[in-house]
Parts: C-alpha cells; structure tokens; sequence
C-alpha cells in the first residue's frame, strides 16, 4: 500500500533544497460576513504526496484552495506553502487549475500554455517549447495550433492543466480536475497526477469521486461544513467503518446476528443481507457459521468498506447531493 | 513589473490580432472620407437627367426659361470646371480664370480665349440636370392646359415614357403657363385667395426635387417684375444693380499683431481645429475602453482570473491590463495620425512645386493644417489628454467590468459612461465660439470633462490659471479613481453572482 509519500527511487528533478513539508494550515478560518467558509482548519501536506480534498458542495474545499495559492487571504489562522508565509513568493513553483475552467478563446492551446508559463517565469521560448512538447505527450498535437474556442470541453480542460503544470512546479493545486471529462479523458488526467507523483512533485487535488481518491491519493482529507473531519490515509479512513458481509439467500439468517463478531444485520433488496462485523471478527466465521445453520447461499461476498461509505457516513445526508453528481 | 509587462503584452498581441480592431482603424478615417465624399458623390452622380415638358401660352415666357436654366447649367458646369482646377494638374490659361474670385463668363471666356472648357484636359463636364423634351402628345399646341394636363397623365404617373437623345426615359414634370399668367400676377401675391387663378401649373409626382419648380417660379417672376419696372419707366438693369448694395464688413482679431489683424481661413481653422482633435480624443478613449471591457470581462466570465492570480497580483494584472490596451489604442491612434500627416505631407508636396495662385483656397488646406500643428500646442496637448483621459476613464472601466460577470451585464452599467461621455462631444462644436466663456472655464474644471473641454481650448491661449489648475486637478483624480478601481478591481474580479450595490463597493473602498 502506498502510505508514505516519499518512497526511494523517486527521481526528484527540482534543484531546490525539498523541504519535508509542502503545505502547512494552521487554525486557518474565513468567515464573509456572519457564514464561516473555513472553521479553524489544521492540515499538514508532506512533500511528494498526493493529497485528496474531499467534501460536499458547499464545504470550503474552493475555499482553502484558494487562500492556499494567497488570492483570498483568511480571517485568522497561518498558511505556510513551500515553506514561505506567502503562496505569491514562491508562485513559480505552485501550480494551479481553478474548479471553474475557461480559457482565453481566441488564443492558439500552445499560446495560452506558453503564456501561464511565462507567468510562471518561464523564458518565452522555453514556455513555447514546453507547451509543444506537452500537448504531444497527452495526445493533442494535432490540436496544438488550434484556437481555444474550437477544442472540446474535454481537451480545453486538459490544456488549463497543462498550463497549470507547465512550468514544472514543485506543488500542484488541482480543483475538481475530473468534473466534466469522459471517461478517456479521466485516465489522461489520472496519468498526469501519477506523472506528478512519480516526479516527486506534491499535489492537492480536491473531487467528488471517491473511486478517483481510492486510487490516486496517499493521503486524504475530509472537509464538510468547513470543518475537517477526517484527515489520514485511505486505509485509516476505510478502518473507520465496520467491515462489512454481504449475502444472498432465501433462508432465515436470524441466527447470524448472534455470533460473535457480528454488530448488526440489515436487509437489502432481493434477498441480500449485509452483515457489519467487529474489527477483529473474520469473515471466514460467518462463512462456516453458515454453513452449520444450513442457510442455503447464493452469493457471499466479505467487502471491504469504501472511501464512498465513508464519506456517506462521516458527512451524513449532506452526502446525497455529491452521490448523484 | 515584469509580471505586468507580461500581462500587457499579452493584451497588446491579442488585441492587436483581432479583425475588430484592424476595422476600428480603418473605420475611423472612413468614416471621415465618406462623410466628406458621399454629398459630393451624390452631387455628381447621384442625381439623374430630368426630362420635362414646357407648354407656354403667353409666347413670351418660354425663352426667357429656356435662357434661365441653360445660365443655371452653365454654373454647374463652372462649379464643376473649378473643383477639378483644385485637385487636377496645373494648365494654362484655365487657371487664372478658376483662381480668381469673379464670377466667371463661360461664353465669354469661350470667345475670348478662342477655346472651351471641353478642351481642359481630364475634365468631364457634370450631366445636364433638366432637359426639354417635345410634348408627347398632338393636343398640345392648341387644345386648352386642362385638356393638355389630362392627356399628359400617363407619361407624368410613369406609365408611359418619353423620346430622349439618350433613348427613352420617364417624364419628370410638365410646367403649364397659361396666356394670362401676367395678368394673374398679384402684388403681393398672398392677395390671391383659394379661389383665385390656378396660375403657372407645375405637374410632376416627384414632391422633394423642387429645383426646377424653384428656377422656373424665380425666373417668371423676375421676368414679370422687369416688365413691371419697365412699364414704369424704371430701368430695370439700374433696379438689379441698386439690389446688389452691400457695406464691406471685415474680421478682425485684436490679439493679433497691429497689420496683421484681419481675420483668414487660417484663423478660422485654428479655431476649429481642436474639435477635430476632440473628436479624435472621444473616438479613441472610448473605443479603447471599450476593448477594455471586453477583456476584463472575458478574464472574470472564464474564471481565467483565478488561474492569474495564483501567478500575479491583482494590481499587477490591473496595470497589465491598462498598459496593454494603452498601448493598443496608441498604435491605433498613431496610426491615425501618422495617416493624416503623411497626406499633409503629400498633399503639401504636390502644392508647393505649383504657382501660388494656382492654389485654391481649400488647396492650401493642408498647408495650414500643417503650419497650425507645428506652431501650436495641439499634437503635445493631445498626447498628454489622451494619456490622462484614458487612464482615468479606463480606471472607471476597469471598476466596473471587474464587479460584472458578462458583458450583458456590464452594458447597462456603461450606459452611465457614455451618458456622461456624451457631454463633451455636444459641447465640442459651441466651445470654440467662446473657449474662455464661463461655460468652457467650468467644463474644464470638471475632471472627467477636462481632457477634451481643455484640448478644445488649446488653441484659444487659455489663462495659465485654468491649463496648470486643470491639469493638477485631473492628475490627481485620475490618481484617485486608479486607485479606487485598484480596490475595488481586487475584491470584485473573484467575485460571483449579482452585481454589487453602491454601498457595498465604497465598503470594498475602505476595506484593507
């Protein structure tokens, strides 16, 4: 399992001294008025990780993104980004891609890249260079010359993350990077977080997906209401919840709910059963147990829980509104 | 400030790149040509030859029409011989005869020099504007006006055509005068109540060209008047002479040098010059502005600013911006002057190697131009106004545009602008009849007002008092509406959803 975040081997290309910590927020607040964006956020982000924002709508993911990258400032509370009081000092190496995408439409996709490069403090001719060279690895040579208003949504948005990478930057800021991509286009965006990670780059990205969380992220962080209510690894979040049994059967499986191990027994549509289990309690136990009732199996399936069942349970019926998105 | 000169490039190259603002130059000096041009145009070719039927009774009245008109095609003919002596190469003896201010004598000159106008090289005389033709009809000669009118009908509603020299073509009028039309004459002639006499009958279905319905009344009535002088024993060529008395009446300026006092087309220039100068001052701050919009708004609806600001400061992007579009519109704007000079240039060129008095008054139009705007203030006033103007509206623009989220949005917000843009382009044309009356001094000292009101001014020697106070005042709103938009700019470019109200961005003002 990928906990730590810095694993040997890594090749790590930027020439500046890596400090342990890319990112740190301590009891970072915003309140507009009398509503609290942000309520006393702690969070530590090590160099190298690749750290999931997740959260409801609403929940001040956006938010802290952006007093992360300094364009609003918080009410109260310190952000230290790449070890500098001010995300504008070290702008050259952060990058970023803001949850609602657009791009210039009457520049050429190589131009626009070129031209967050340069912001970035890239030579222009080396902005011109790197944005060719991108647009070839993620498949939209041919469209390199094309101007912005003609590309789909799809390829729009892979040229703003190109552009938010552009410059190499050693942290990489990513808001809802999957919304509105198909399918093609969510692994050409997995492929680039991975290219990052195996760069040693560190990367905030922020999703309603959690089978994107599930397979990306070594560590994740659960907002809801501007509070934080989980912060740890993908593992540690799964350990939060009770593993759960699930059945098939026309038999009676009262019995079941008295052994031991099990905390309860729900019904599910069409005959399935869901039993939840201790920690310590094993699978392998019911099975048998099962069997020495005589319940008459159609399917048994031991699950482990996932990031989904843990953000319906840690956030509750805010939740419903990002299952359906 | 390298991230600034960056944004600004930026704006410049997009800008720059856009067919919109290749047209915006075009245009202006288009507009300008066409507006002098098309009048012109329309003089020479925009109106047909008009046919029309002349039926005279009295027998006495029809040559001296005929004489009329013919004298009238003559002048035309004249007009036309001395804008082309304007413009074309110098010739001889034409010259002379086209400088000199008298009326000129066409068949005289044709007999004196032994030559006609038809001779003058490039020269195509302008088309007949009225032609006789035979009445169409038999009962003409004898039968009575009513009957002839009647029969005319079908040729004066259009549904039949005339014989022409050209070919056939539609009758434009008929002008019947009956035997006793000198009889019918009245002093005054509003003693003719509704059921007096028909009098002199002009039938034509054509209602706004009245120029021949005009000729023919003015030379029946001069025609009967000299009749009348006549049969009092009045000579009427002394009559006609007595009517031509005029007092001499000559311009003249007091601030002028004691000799040098009267007032000329160069005079006359310098002090409408200025407009043209404010007119150019308008067009260009507020076509700017308007790019300035467009871009602020395009950056805020595509949420391209958070991608920026995670890279720049919003001050940073602000004077980006504004020095970009600057420097679009000073290409812009040096384009159009650049164009104007270099036809004065051209034009002065092509008239210094020709004899002073070949050159006609409006010839020597360039030459003035140029002598005005290398002895006055005008082009230095105006790069400097321009600067001012611009950033101060531009800092109004940038205010506005950052609080919106599409330029729908932003439209009815700009209306307030142009409104109070509008202001000095009224005033543009009354200001130089009194550049230092009170009306221009307190325009001036309206900060959004003195860009244009003071360049309308320049040339008039405004009091020192009003260019320096002016001027510092201007300064320093400008610097405080910049400053303003740079507040309000950081908090409304990242700013979604409604438009904020008038108390919420003085809030934004005070705000750290």
């Amino acid at each position: 399992m990928r906990g730590a975040c810095q694993p040997a081997g890594r090749r790590i290309t930027h020439p500046l001294p890596v400090s342990p910590v890319a990112l740190q927020l301590s009891e970072v607040t915003k309140t507009y008025g009398a509503f609290t964006a942000v309520d006393r956020l702690c969070l530590t982000v090590p160099t190298g990780c690749v750290y999931g924002f997740l959260g409801p709508n609403g929940a001040g993911k956006t938010t802290t993104l952006r007093m992360i990258l300094e364009i609003i400032r918080p009410t109260t509370g310190t952000i230290t980004v790449l070890g500098s009081p001010s995300a504008l000092a070290v702008r050259s190496r952060l990058g970023y891609l803001p949850e609602e995408k657009g791009l210039y439409k009457k520049m050429r996709a190589w131009a626009v890249i070129a031209y967050f490069a340069t912001l970035k403090g890239l030579s222009q001719a080396a902005a011109k260079r790197r944005a060719y060279e991108l647009l070839e690895r993620y498949g939209l040579k041919d469209f390199a010359d094309a101007r912005t208003e003609a590309l789909s949504k799809g390829m729009g948005q892979k040229v703003q993350v190109l552009a938010a990478v552009a410059h190499d930057p050693e942290f990489v800021i990513l808001d809802e990077p999957f919304s509105g991509l198909d399918p093609v286009n969510q692994t050409v965006m997995e492929e680039i977080i991975t290219d990052l990670r195996a760069r040693g780059r560190t990367v905030i990205f922020s999703t309603h997906v959690m089978a994107h969380a599930e397979r990306l992220c070594d560590r994740l962080v659960l907002i809801a209401r501007g509070r934080k209510l989980f912060d740890g690894t993908p593992d540690e979040a799964r350990r939060t919840l009770p593993r759960r049994v699930r059945l098939t059967t026309d038999s009676n499986v009262a019995p079941l709910q008295d052994l031991p191990g099990v905390a309860g027994l729900a019904s599910l549509p069409e005959g399935v059963w869901e039993l939840q289990l201790h920690d310590q309690a094993d699978p392998q136990a019911i099975l048998r147990a099962c069997f020495d009732q005589q319940i008459r199996l159609r399917s048994f399936s031991a699950e482990e829980p996932t990031l989904h069942d843990v953000f319906v349970k840690l956030v509750g019926p805010e939740a419903t509104e990002a299952r359906f998105r | 400030m390298r991230y600034a000169l960056l944004i600004a490039w930026r704006e410049f190259a997009e800008t720059v790149k856009t067919r919109g603002f290749w047209l915006s130059i075009c245009l202006f000096p288009a507009i300008i040509v066409l507006a002098v041009q098309i009048p012109l145009l329309i003089e020479k070719k925009g109106l047909p030859t008009r046919h029309y039927v002349l039926v005279d009774r009295t027998g006495e009245l029809a040559p001296v029409i005929r004489a009329a008109l013919a004298t009238s095609e003559q002048r035309r003919v004249e007009a036309a011989l001395r804008a082309f002596a304007r413009t074309a190469p110098y010739q001889e003896p034409f010259a002379y005869y086209l400088s000199s201010n008298r009326v000129l004598d066409l068949p005289q000159w044709q007999a004196t020099q032994g030559t006609n106008w038809s001779q003058v090289r490039g020269f195509v005389p302008p088309r007949p504007r009225f032609v006789e033709v035979d009445p169409p009809v038999q009962s003409a000669a004898t039968a009575g006006l009513d009957v002839v009118a009647e029969a005319l009908r079908p040729w004066l509603r259009g549904e039949q055509k005339v014989a022409t020299e050209t070919g056939a073509a539609p009758l434009f009028a008929a002008v019947l005068i009956p035997a006793d039309l000198p009889a019918q004459a009245a002093v005054p002639a509003s003693h003719r109540g509704a059921n007096g006499p028909v009098g002199l009958q002009y039938w034509s279905d054509n209602l706004a060209d009245t120029a021949l319905l005009d000729l023919i009344e003015g030379t029946v009535n001069a025609e009967l008047r000299r009749r009348a002088y006549a049969e009092r024993g009045l000579d009427s060529a002394l009559v006609r002479a007595l009517e031509e008395t005029r007092a001499p009446v000559t311009s003249l300026n007091p601030k002028k040098a004691v000799g040098e006092e009267q007032v000329g087309g160069a005079d006359r220039l310098r002090q409408w010059l200025p407009s043209a100068f404010v007119y150019l001052l308008w067009v260009a701050i507020f076509t700017i502005a308007q790019m300035l919009l467009t871009s602020v708004i395009e950056e805020k609806s595509n949420r391209i600013i958070e991608v920026l600001l995670s890279s720049v400061t919003p001050g940073e992007l602000m004077v980006g911006k504004l020095m970009g579009i600057a420097a679009a519109g000073l290409t812009m704007l040096a384009t159009w002057i650049g164009a104007l000079v270099l036809v004065l240039a051209w034009q002065s060129l092509g008239l210094t190697s020709a004899p002073a008095a070949a050159t006609g008054p409006l010839a020597r139009l360039p030459l003035e131009v140029a002598e005005i705007l290398q002895t006055t203030w005008l082009l230095p006033a105006f790069g400097l106004y321009f600067v001012l103007g611009y950033l101060l509206y531009a800092g109004l623009i940038i205010a506005l545009g950052s609080t919106c989220n599409t330029l729908k949005e932003a439209q009815s917000f700009m209306g307030v602008i142009v409104v109070l843009l509008m202001v000095p382009l009224f005033t543009m044309t009354f200001i130089p009849r009194d550049p230092n009356g009170p009306l221009a001094t307190a325009l001036s000292w309206f900060p959004p007002y003195t860009p244009f009101v003071m360049m309308n001014r320049v040339t008039a020697d405004p009091p020192l008092r009003d260019v320096v106070g002016t001027l510092i005042l201007l300064i320093a709103f400008t610097g405080l509406v910049l400053w303003g938009a740079g507040r309000i700019f950081r908090i409304g470019v990242l700013r979604t959803g409604q438009p904020p109200k008038l108390v919420e961005l003085l809030r934004w003002l005070r705000r750290p």
